[in-house]
């Protein structure tokens, strides 16, 4: 496969991936907005999602409306729904020769429903999780369409592994964001409804709901979050994917970047499948993210090198 | 039929004036019948629904070409009309033949004029029209090319006079396209008129690709079952990438851009995930300056370096074979008749259009007198632009132009306004006649010439205009050719 298309294989998986995650932290904030809104504040989703200075932040960090017009269209904020589907579909169409037919049009089809005038109007006026849940749909099709009609080969397996990748990196993101209203201290108690909220964001309420039956807890938000191998959004669960679809890109013609790669994917693997939520907690939360997500950074870099370098 | 007010507008020119493909005189012409017939039976809004499905179809498919301004891209489509252009069975066969009995000369001619020149010798075709024809490249001579096929993909476009007599207007022999649409075109009449192609007995156009990459693979330098066949393009901001992507789809083959190759010890490779990988025949929709920095335009990205010598080797074949624009050049075409007759001792098929050279002091003293009666084209432009259109431009427009032609007159041609045939365009809920061309795509391979029966039938969608460029405001229609 040429390293060109790989790369963009991957940047297009990578994009939906962000795209969806998003979506899902806007729509859960927007709901929990109208739970408390003498407390709640956008800031923490604004300083890990965008790159907006701090006074812009408190500009509209309280106005709902503002920053889901920033975060889903706005044309100048390139973590913004409208430019990830724009990007993901650039990435898509210059390798339509390597996708199906339907998943091109899977996603030139989105790429029509964000630039609609119509949503722009309906994201300020109207329900706004209504406008959201039609974009995540958008998403949930693509993976569908991905799933069903992509020949499983080379192709399939770059996608994958910007998936799962961008995955691991929301995933931790997430929690951090979340964490950080706590100053990450894994024993403070707080409303029931805060934790729902990040679990449903993550689809994975229903989860936890029959795996931990102790209640609402940090540690075992955290607990399912990190290291839980039955929920597809866990950290160490798209590590495992990760390692899996990167295991059959073996091949004889690139030893010294398998081997390399391999031994990354593998050191994480490991860092997170012997360890727990009382050594998180031991080392601190938000240390530990830092800790994996740049190993993931550097994943993510080494690819790049002996993968996708084609200029 | 006459009672539908669906034809109420569809006003017929006055006799011996302009060919009208669907009616004549008396009435709707044969092949039309069934469609007519068709059209006026279904209720009047029913057409418009269809031509907004049509226009849904092409968007969600992402049949389009994205314009770029103020760093946004919009995407648009290249505007279709869903009334079908038809071709009969006997108009196909004659067109079929002449084609062919074109391409083999075009083809002779090419071998000729990069070898020994016999024809340039014997004094047929003038050697300073070709020495001075700048797509003449001198690269190539001597080059051996694989089975001698220098046109292995050609767009002939033919119009039809007053009397329905069909014409070549230009030969497109160097990177021809439209081919997309005519497949396109035809997907889309499936959906939007079900039932109708089977009823009429519309000869299928999708052997194409099949077609185009069973001749791809037999150019292959290296004797191997599975030779690395590739397209390249310009990339995703080129207005034809829509047609690359589809090609590369429709045939399996992948898709690359310059970057993507690299040329070592004479032998074109790809950069892929598991290192480099040689390329058997490059299908290129880059044009002949932009292929090589080494050789032609220094500053190109779209090409690859080190290209023509690997060419030359004979490490890759290119499609279509490079210097082909000595071909199709517009001074050169008036000779295309006399290179029938020179290679293969036949008399032509298809007639050239009346073509006056302005490099011929008398024949220049001719045009500028009766200018208001001609269409004079610069030789080497392509997509209907540097034009000059004698019975509408304006005196100073005229004037201007004149002047042009005086700088070098060699590079422009004359001929006489040609009305171009019309055909039904559904237009404000209603047919209306606009004028059309054919582009049929000829195929040739070591098994010799395929023409698929169909093409892209290019329309100008301005009431009067004979400016069928997709550049200039024209659009498309599907082309049936019918078995019987």
């Amino acid at each position: 496969m040429l390293s060109r298309v790989a790369d963009s294989l991957y940047w297009m998986s990578r994009y939906v991936e962000r795209t969806d995650s998003i979506l899902r932290i806007l729509k859960i904030n927007q709901l929990s907005s109208q739970d408390d809104q003498e407390n709640f504040t956008w800031s923490p989703v604004l300083e890990i999602f965008t790159e907006l200075a701090p006074a812009e932040i408190t500009k509209i960090e309280r106005n709902n409306r503002k920053v889901l017009h920033y975060m889903v269209l706005d044309r100048n904020n390139p973590n913004s729904v409208y430019n990830m589907v724009m990007l993901s579909r650039e990435n898509a169409k210059g390798v339509q020769d390597n996708i199906t037919r339907e998943l091109w049009q899977c996603l030139n089809e989105f790429y029509h429903v964000v630039r609609d005038p119509k949503l722009e109007k309906n994201l300020q006026t109207e329900d706004p999780v209504s406008v959201l849940d039609t974009l995540i749909r958008q998403c949930m099709l693509y993976y569908g369409v991905s799933d069903i009609t992509m020949f499983r080969g080379e192709g399939l397996c770059f996608m994958n592994l910007g998936k799962y990748l961008e995955r691991c990196i929301q995933s931790a993101d997430i929690l951090d964001v979340k964490f950080r209203d706590l100053s990450y201290d894994l024993d403070k108690t707080t409303d029931t409804t805060y934790w729902k909220y990040l679990l449903m964001s993550v689809s994975g309420y229903a989860l936890y709901l029959k795996k931990y039956r102790t209640g609402f807890e940090a540690r075992n938000v955290v607990d399912q979050v990190l290291f839980n191998t039955d929920f597809p959004r866990s950290v160490l669960y798209s590590i495992n994917q990760l390692h899996r679809y990167f295991t059959r890109l073996k091949s004889d013609q690139n030893q010294e970047g398998y081997s390399k790669v391999d031994f990354m994917i593998g050191k994480l693997k490991s860092k997170l499948q012997y360890s727990d939520v009382h050594a998180v907690s031991r080392i601190g939360l938000h240390h530990y993210l830092t800790d994996i997500t740049s190993d993931i950074y550097a994943i993510g870099n080494t690819l790049n090198q002996y993968y996708f370098a084609y200029s | 039929m006459h009672e539908s007010p669906l034809l109420d507008n569809y006003t017929l020119p006055a006799a011996n004036t302009i060919w009208d493909e669907m009616m004549n005189q008396h009435g709707v012409r044969d092949p039309y019948k069934s469609i007519a017939d068709f059209l006026t039976s279904i209720p009047a809004d029913e057409l418009t629904r269809k031509e907004e499905l049509a226009k849904r179809l092409f968007m969600s498919q992402g049949i389009t070409f994205t314009v770029y301004s103020s760093g946004e891209g919009i995407e648009k489509i290249f505007p279709f009309d869903i009334i079908p252009r038809i071709i009969t069975a006997s108009e196909w066969d004659f067109i079929d033949r002449g084609i062919k009995q074109r391409l083999r000369a075009l083809n002779l001619f090419l071998k000729d004029v990069y070898h020994q020149q016999f024809i340039l010798k014997d004094g047929v075709v003038p050697v300073e029209l070709v020495y001075s024809c700048p797509h003449y490249l001198r690269e190539m001579n001597g080059v051996n090319v694989p089975h001698d096929i220098y046109v292995h993909v050609a767009g002939i476009d033919l119009i039809r006079d007053h009397d329905g007599t069909f014409y070549v207007l230009e030969d497109n022999l160097r990177t021809p396209s439209g081919v997309s649409y005519m497949i396109e075109n035809r997907e889309i009449t499936k959906r939007i008129f079900p039932d109708l192609l089977p009823q009429n007995h519309v000869r299928p156009v999708t052997q194409y690709p099949n077609i185009l990459y069973k001749n791809l693979k037999a150019l292959s330098p290296r004797k191997i079952s599975n030779p690395n066949v590739v397209l390249l393009t310009p990339g995703i901001f080129n207005s034809a990438y829509f047609e690359h992507t589809t090609l590369a789809r429709l045939m399996g083959i992948e898709l690359v851009e310059g970057r993507d190759l690299v040329v070592e010890n004479h032998k074109v490779y790809m950069k892929t995930t598991a290192g480099l990988q040689q390329v058997d025949v490059i299908y290129r929709r880059v044009d002949d300056h932009y292929l090589d920095p080494l050789v032609f335009e220094p500053s190109s990205m779209l090409g690859v370096s080190g290209l023509l010598a690997a060419y030359r080797k004979g490490n890759v074949a290119i499609v279509n074979s490079i210097g082909n624009g000595v071909a199709d050049d517009k001074a050169i075409y008036v000779y295309v008749p006399d290179m029938i007759r020179y290679y293969l001792n036949e008399e032509p098929i298809l007639k050239n259009v009346p073509t006056y050279q302005l490099g011929k002091p008398e024949e220049r003293e001719h045009v500028l007198q009766n200018i208001n009666t001609m269409v004079v084209k610069k030789t080497n432009e392509s997509g209907g632009y540097g034009m000059l259109m004698g019975h509408t431009a304006n005196d100073e427009e005229i004037a201007k132009y004149i002047q042009e032609i005086l700088k070098d007159p060699r590079q422009f041609i004359a001929q006489p306004v040609i009305n171009l045939s019309s055909a039904p365009c559904y237009i404000n809920d209603k047919l209306a006649p606009r004028r059309v061309d054919l582009r049929p795509f000829a195929l040739c391979g070591p098994d010799g010439i395929e023409i698929v029966p169909g093409g892209l039938t290019r329309v100008a969608l301005k009431e009067g205009s004979l400016v069928v460029n997709s550049s200039q405001g024209g659009g498309s229609k599907d082309t049936w050719v019918l078995a019987h």
